[in-house]
């Protein structure tokens, strides 16, 4: 979804999408809360980072990353905002496969959960080294670390498998449920992030 | 309304300081550990964050946040205490289970240090309300439209928050099933959460409206309803941090240890 | 409040508008021509424009909502869609349909959250303060100054929207729907905000369903369909004319009554749109009897 006159890079953001950063920060929270709820082994609390991505561009996916872990940061989980390049990284891949043309059908919008899941991986690995020593706190992910250390590999390799674990699908998951909500928005709606400074004339 | 954030008003001094300073604290407390290459550094630390959280009110507060991290930390020690590659002097056994010196300390530093960033955040977000917080960064030169985009976050979740507890109970009541095995709970999440976000969506367009006709993309310098958080304590108080951090600095480069 | 009187006169020109993404105009070739002071209603089925025709007196249509725009709007003789929506806001106010998405939602208290504009515009904090009590005053919602906005019924919140867009001391006040999604308690109390307003000095443009309020309220009753301008007349010829059902206005009750009794106001040669109205108008064919 794209186009209109607007860059892809472009820091002049309108103000329907400065609204809507705290709309998808808010949405990013209820999938925590309903997976939470439903005890879903899945985080799927970035649908709204990935939604912002998704409709108006890589840079405002960015933002909404950061503000949102910073935000997470300030008011429960202090640690939580250094994960705040994890969702940058994914606010930006989103952006710029959406833009690419990766959420057009179901089937790129698989790949570009693919994509999209190992960047997550790439970034939160070595911060999961940093801080936690390389786990998780996902039972099944840290298993697999357990296991891979007691298999004598090295804890980078360790760590980055246990992400996966964790991450992978839950990306996934929530690229499809984007893709979902963005086939059910209308497209006047849509144009409203995207919409670039001009006006056409209907004057004789 | 419930407010997400933790912040409370209890007339204390650091309630009375700058949002600015409890920062500052923040980021020497961060930092200084890792220019002085000590942990002893971060245990003091976490030591002045509990003193301060205590004659704050507020050390009751924190339990919530220290208990989020407690369960992963638990799991670093278990973990670390039986398969840390290096692991060669046993100090005790659970059962066939062998915990060894070598990833029992490498789990303490890791301990050390979240605890170290968890207390002084807390002396932060326990005690600064977050929209003062933002405004003096908007005095400071931060652009009054993100400004906006933060404050209003806190705001806006709890707001959301609402309506998703409506929505769970209207799906319920409709007969759908949103316990037992995987696959049911799994097809329930789309139907939950998909009008909130829908609608929140929706909305965004008409806030923009609103925001945009109360002058929200003003070029002229803003004006403050409410007076700056701030106190007489705050610049001696900023400045002395700022010589410990420069102290810190010195101290190492000069390399007396 | 100090207002500029002698100019502040609202022309519309030949008024086109089409929306992003369609390909319809939303607005065509509107014109009309609106006094200082006056209460404008404007009425017309769903989709006949009325929401377009105040977002671009307001300057949403075009500078927000883009689109292709012809013709021009002058309000004290600036053209409105020349003037950035920052500065035209100190001119023209507009208070939309749900009260729930005008709350910034970046303020704690209802008197933060009326300040919001005025901090934005750049007024001196004394200043502030006095405005802001003003407009609390005057749509008597004083007493919630330290609630939060969001706890407040669909009402007091509309009325404090109200008095948001009142603190920045506008000229002209547009009202889309004010009460639609009121229930009938928090409908009277905007309403009577409403006649406040009015009696202030404010030109008013209100788009609204109930008629017996548009035809008690209005100086002059806009007409729209399909985007065009059908009439622009006083409530009474308005409503006295016989093609109404084809633009999906229900006429006030009053009005419907005396139409049954082919009783006309023989000054004005229309139906009486008021109580009052019909009320002289029998009594006077009482008398004569």
């Amino acid at each position: 979804m794209s186009k209109n006159g607007k860059s892809l890079w472009s820091m002049k953001f309108n103000t329907a999408t400065l609204v809507l950063i705290p709309a998808a920060i808010g949405i990013n929270y209820l999938g925590k809360l309903f997976a939470g709820a439903l005890k879903l082994p899945l985080w799927l609390d970035s649908i709204g980072t990935c939604l912002a991505a998704m409709l108006a561009g890589p840079i405002a996916g960015a933002i909404c990353g950061a503000a949102n872990n910073i935000i997470y940061g300030l008011t429960m989980d202090p640690i939580s905002t250094v994960y705040a390049l994890t969702n940058i990284a994914i606010g930006l891949a989103v952006g710029i496969l959406s833009y690419k043309g990766f959420m057009k059908n179901i089937k790129l919008s698989l790949l570009t959960a693919i994509i999209v899941g190992f960047v997550a991986v790439v970034v939160s690995t070595p911060l999961n080294v940093i801080f936690w020593g390389g786990t998780t706190g996902n039972i099944w992910g840290d298993a697999v670390y357990a296991w891979a250390l007691a298999q004598n590999m090295p804890v980078f390799l360790a760590s980055f498998l246990d992400e996966v674990i964790v991450d992978l699908p839950d990306k996934i998951a929530v690229i499809l449920i984007v893709f979902g909500i963005g086939k059910g928005l209308p497209k006047s709606l849509i144009a409203l992030y995207q919409s670039g400074d001009t006006i056409e004339s209907l004057d004789d | 309304m419930k407010s997400i954030s933790l912040y409370e008003e209890k007339g204390s001094l650091l309630n009375k300081l700058a949002p600015e300073s409890k920062i500052l604290y923040i980021i020497i407390a961060l930092l200084l550990p890792v220019i002085m290459g000590s942990r002893w550094v971060s245990i003091g630390f976490i030591a002045v964050s509990f003193f301060l959280l205590l004659i704050s009110k507020v050390l009751r507060k924190t339990v919530p946040i220290l208990s989020i991290s407690g369960f992963v930390l638990l799991t670093v020690v278990i973990i670390q205490g039986i398969f840390r590659a290096g692991n060669v002097t046993p100090v005790f056994a659970v059962g066939p289970v062998s915990f060894y010196k070598e990833g029992l300390m490498f789990a303490f530093e890791i301990v050390v240090n979240v605890l170290n960033i968890l207390l002084s955040f807390c002396v932060l977000i326990l005690t600064a309300k977050p929209s003062d917080i933002v405004e003096n960064f908007v005095r400071k030169g931060f652009s009054p439209r993100f400004g906006y985009v933060f404050i209003s976050v806190f705001q806006i979740v709890p707001q959301m928050t609402e309506t998703m507890s409506t929505i769970t109970d209207a799906q319920r009541s409709r007969g759908m099933e949103t316990e037992g095995n995987l696959l049911v709970r799994i097809k329930a999440f789309g139907p939950l959460i998909s009008p909130v976000v829908m609608s929140s969506l929706i909305n965004t367009r008409e806030r923009a409206l609103a925001l945009e006709v109360r002058g929200f993309n003003a070029r002229n310098k803003k004006t403050f309803l409410n007076d700056e958080k701030k106190c007489g304590a705050d610049k001696y108080i900023q400045l002395g941090m700022l010589a410990m951090l420069i102290a810190g600095i010195v101290w190492r480069v000069a390399g007396w240890r | 409040m100090a207002m500029s009187t002698e100019h502040s006169k609202i022309i519309v020109e030949n008024l086109k508008y089409k929306y992003l993404a369609t390909d319809f105009l939303a607005l065509d070739g509107i014109s009309f021509s609106v006094e200082q002071g006056e209460f404008i209603g404007i009425i017309g089925k769903n989709e006949s424009g009325k929401s377009t025709l105040c977002q671009a007196i307001a300057g949403l249509v075009p500078n927000f909502h883009k689109g292709a725009y012809g013709g021009r709007i002058l309000i004290d003789g600036l053209e409105v869609k020349n003037v950035e929506l920052s500065e035209l806001c100190k001119k023209v106010g507009i208070v939309f349909q749900n009260p729930f998405n005008q709350v910034t939602g970046s303020k704690l208290t209802v008197y933060e959250e009326i300040a919001f504009g005025l901090e934005n515009t750049g007024i001196e904090k004394q200043e502030m303060i006095r405005r802001i009590d003003d407009a609390m005053e005057l749509l008597d919602i004083a007493k919630y100054k330290d609630r939060n906005p969001f706890d407040l019924s669909g009402g007091q919140m509309q009325r404090m929207a109200i008095a948001s867009i009142i603190a920045m001391q506008p000229e002209v006040i547009v009202l889309d729907e004010p009460t639609s999604q009121l229930d009938p308690q928090g409908r009277e109390e905007v309403y009577q905000a409403v006649q406040k307003l009015s009696k202030k000095g404010i030109t008013i443009f209100m788009v609204e369903h109930n008629m017996e309020k548009i035809a008690s309220y209005s100086d002059r009753v806009l007409l729209l369909d399909g985007g065009r301008l059908i009439d622009f007349d006083t409530p009474q010829r308005i409503f006295s004319r016989e093609d109404l059902d084809t633009y999906g206005v229900e006429v006030p009750a009053f009005t419907r009554i005396c139409k049954e009794l082919n009783l006309k106001n023989p000054g004005t040669g229309c139906y009486p749109v008021t109580l009052e109205e019909a009320y002289d108008l029998l009594s006077k064919e009482k008398r004569e009897m």
